[in-house]
């Protein structure tokens, strides 16, 4: 796909329901080019706020995989933490074990991560709804089993494999063509890079055929197996492909942190994953990528003021009651109607104050 | 009163017109439920059949066997000389099956034009790097199959409509839209003038009359108007049996048919 192409629209108008408008992925470009700029900017100030930006585009690579089949397929995944582990322990394995080599490194994250989602969605997408949501949070925490508890190290006899649970630590950087990603600065823009290319092939990948059939899944699932779709192996292709994205992730932060433990695998990351994904506004892909940069900036800044899960679930409860669709439902309303913004939120608390009362 | 093999051939001409499908002994039961029971049944490929009987009878259940939603538990299903019983829906459905529904049920978010065009769509693709890699909209093929099924039925002028917003008449001729963009050698239509206005009823039928020319119709109807109005046969289902089966006039002189179904003159 060339750059070109990625601003074509076709006759999408007719079509409709097109992810990113034009005037969408201009101001995408825009961002993408703005957070290019912030990089040396942070390094010049303070270096750690390099760390904390590539912790946001790490979980903003991972809420846009669970938008992928979430907000778009419809498949609520409450598991998806396990693919980012997944990813995460195959960068560290791969890295201490067999080369630091970039370009092998990642796309065995990715790999792992699409074999993971398969397995996982293979056993789970017979079920619908919440059983499917229950489904992938099971397989979810056995795999975190597995790995707090080293069960292929028990099963090959040895000493250790994911290191229980201390976790894996001492991983070292990246290479790329012999060149070493220590620094800091350096990783960022090769996060940032990657990122911004997920969100492109996801884009692309959302408005081909295959993308209008799993759209087509989570408007009527019923219907479209009754116009000749194989609706099963349609959610599991789209589901391998969200955990591919998900295990990049992980390949991405991991050796950044140059520590892989159990807890990336947990059911609390995958809690808070689909709540950036409601937040940031669900099935729009830029949505949940501002809503995961949020939140885990927020996480850094206000974690010592109190107790994060209150905060965060105070910060859940207002955007439920005032913006039900999101950040990014709401900056769509605001730039449809600005004017009833107040009006918005006024209608918006009285519903509230109904429902509470009935 | 069952079992018996009924052949349904063109009344008025000599040569026997093939079945496209046929049926053997179907039985369908939902634990100690008795759905059908040894249904054994000839669709012509010519014309248009109705499947009638009281609520209960096993209309949509037999819709259900046809179309891969429910395997047979006994018996065979032969569209076009093949066994279809415990075939997948969507294989069904690109062998030639297609039904429309009695409730409208599309996707009510997308256009009139994308519901329509994503039926199409399963005729031309698959699992190929294309199908994930390009723009759907420069797929020329499906887009202009779906314009002319939706000029088929009128809703040409409404195509970049959300389909939820449509005026309810036009959403059951939607409904019909998205069956024929499968391009259905058979199509199986359930209450298809179910709660329609007289106008939008006339229209209608004279819609399943054309789609008729050149495609295998079997409907289910409880309207006796329309029924002996359009159709060239009439099989009357009663409590999960095929109770006869045969031509408008053969059917409304069968006394058991109007003790089953027809008491009172046989009209609604």
């Amino acid at each position: 796909m060339s750059v070109l192409e990625f601003f074509r629209d076709d006759n999408a108008p007719r079509t409709g329901n097109q992810i990113l408008s034009r005037q969408g992925r201009i101001l995408l470009v825009i961002g993408i080019i703005g957070l290019a700029a912030v990089g040396p900017v942070a390094q010049s100030i303070q270096p750690f706020w390099v760390n904390l930006l590539v912790r946001m585009l790490a979980f903003a690579l991972l809420a846009l995989s669970l938008d992928f089949v979430f907000g778009y397929a419809g498949l609520l995944s409450f598991g998806h933490a396990a693919m980012y582990g997944a990813g995460g322990y195959t960068a560290a394995l791969v890295v201490t074990q067999v080369t630091p080599n970039a370009l092998i490194v990642l796309p065995a994250a990715v790999l792992v991560g699409m074999v993971v989602a398969a397995l996982i969605g293979w056993l789970s997408v017979r079920a619908r709804g919440i059983y499917f949501a229950m489904l992938t949070l099971a397989f979810a925490q056995l795999l975190y089993v597995v790995v707090f508890t080293d069960l292929p190290a028990t099963i090959a006899g040895i000493e250790t494999v994911t290191g229980g649970d201390n976790g894996l630590y001492g991983i070292g950087a990246y290479e790329l063509a012999g060149v070493g990603l220590g620094d800091r600065l350096t990783y960022y823009f090769l996060t940032l890079g990657l990122v911004a290319l997920s969100l492109a092939g996801l884009v692309r990948l959302a408005n081909s055929p295959f993308g209008r059939v799993i759209q087509g899944i989570r408007e009527n699932e019923d219907r479209i197996e009754f116009i000749g779709y194989d609706v099963q192996r349609y959610k599991i292709i789209a589901f391998a492909i969200s955990g591919g994205f998900a295990g990049l992730a992980g390949g991405l932060y991991v050796p950044f942190q140059s520590v892989a433990n159990p807890g990336l695998l947990h059911w609390t990351v995958s809690g808070e994953l689909v709540v950036m994904v409601l937040l940031g506004g669900m099935g729009t892909f830029w949505g949940p990528m501002v809503g995961a940069g949020l939140i885990v900036f927020l996480e850094d800044r206000l974690g010592g003021v109190a107790s994060w899960e209150v905060i965060l679930g105070a910060l859940f409860v207002l955007v439920v009651i005032f913006a039900p669709r999101g950040i990014a439902g709401t900056l769509i309303s605001l730039r449809d109607d600005p004017s009833g913004a107040v009006e918005r939120a006024r209608q918006a608390l009285q519903n509230y104050v109904r429902e509470v009362r009935d | 009163m069952s079992g018996n093999t009924i052949e349904m051939t063109e009344k008025d001409t000599n040569a026997p017109s093939g079945a496209i499908l046929r049926t053997e002994g179907l039985t369908k039961n939902f634990g100690p439920l008795t759905a059908l029971e040894d249904v054994s049944l000839e669709i012509p490929t010519d014309g248009i059949t109705a499947i009638i009987g009281p609520n209960g009878a096993g209309k949509t259940t037999l819709f259900n066997t046809f179309t891969g939603k429910h395997a047979p538990t006994d018996g065979e299903i032969e569209f076009d000389g093949e066994r279809i019983g415990g075939v997948e829906p969507h294989e069904i459905v690109r062998r030639g099956i297609v039904r429309s529904f009695q409730i409208t049920n599309f996707f009510s978010a997308l256009t009139a034009l994308e519901n329509v065009r994503l039926a199409a769509q399963a005729r031309y693709s698959g699992f190929s790097p294309s199908d994930f890699l390009t723009h759907h909209a420069s797929h020329k093929e499906p887009i202009a199959d779906a314009e002319q099924v939706l000029e088929r039925v009128g809703l040409d002028d409404v195509a970049t409509e959300t389909a939820s917003n449509l005026a309810y008449g036009r959403r059951r001729h939607l409904e019909v839209a998205i069956a024929l963009a499968s391009e259905p050698r058979l199509l199986l239509m359930d209450e298809p003038t179910a709660g329609m206005s007289p106008e939008a009823t006339t229209e209608t039928v004279e819609l399943i009359e054309d789609i008729a020319s050149d495609t295998t119709v079997v409907i289910i109807e409880h309207d006796m108007d329309i029924v002996m109005d359009i159709s060239d046969r009439i099989a009357v289902l009663n409590e999960g049996k095929l109770l006869t089966s045969g031509t408008p006039s053969e059917v409304q002189s069968d006394k058991r048919v109007q003790e089953a179904y027809l008491r009172g003159g046989g009209h609604e």
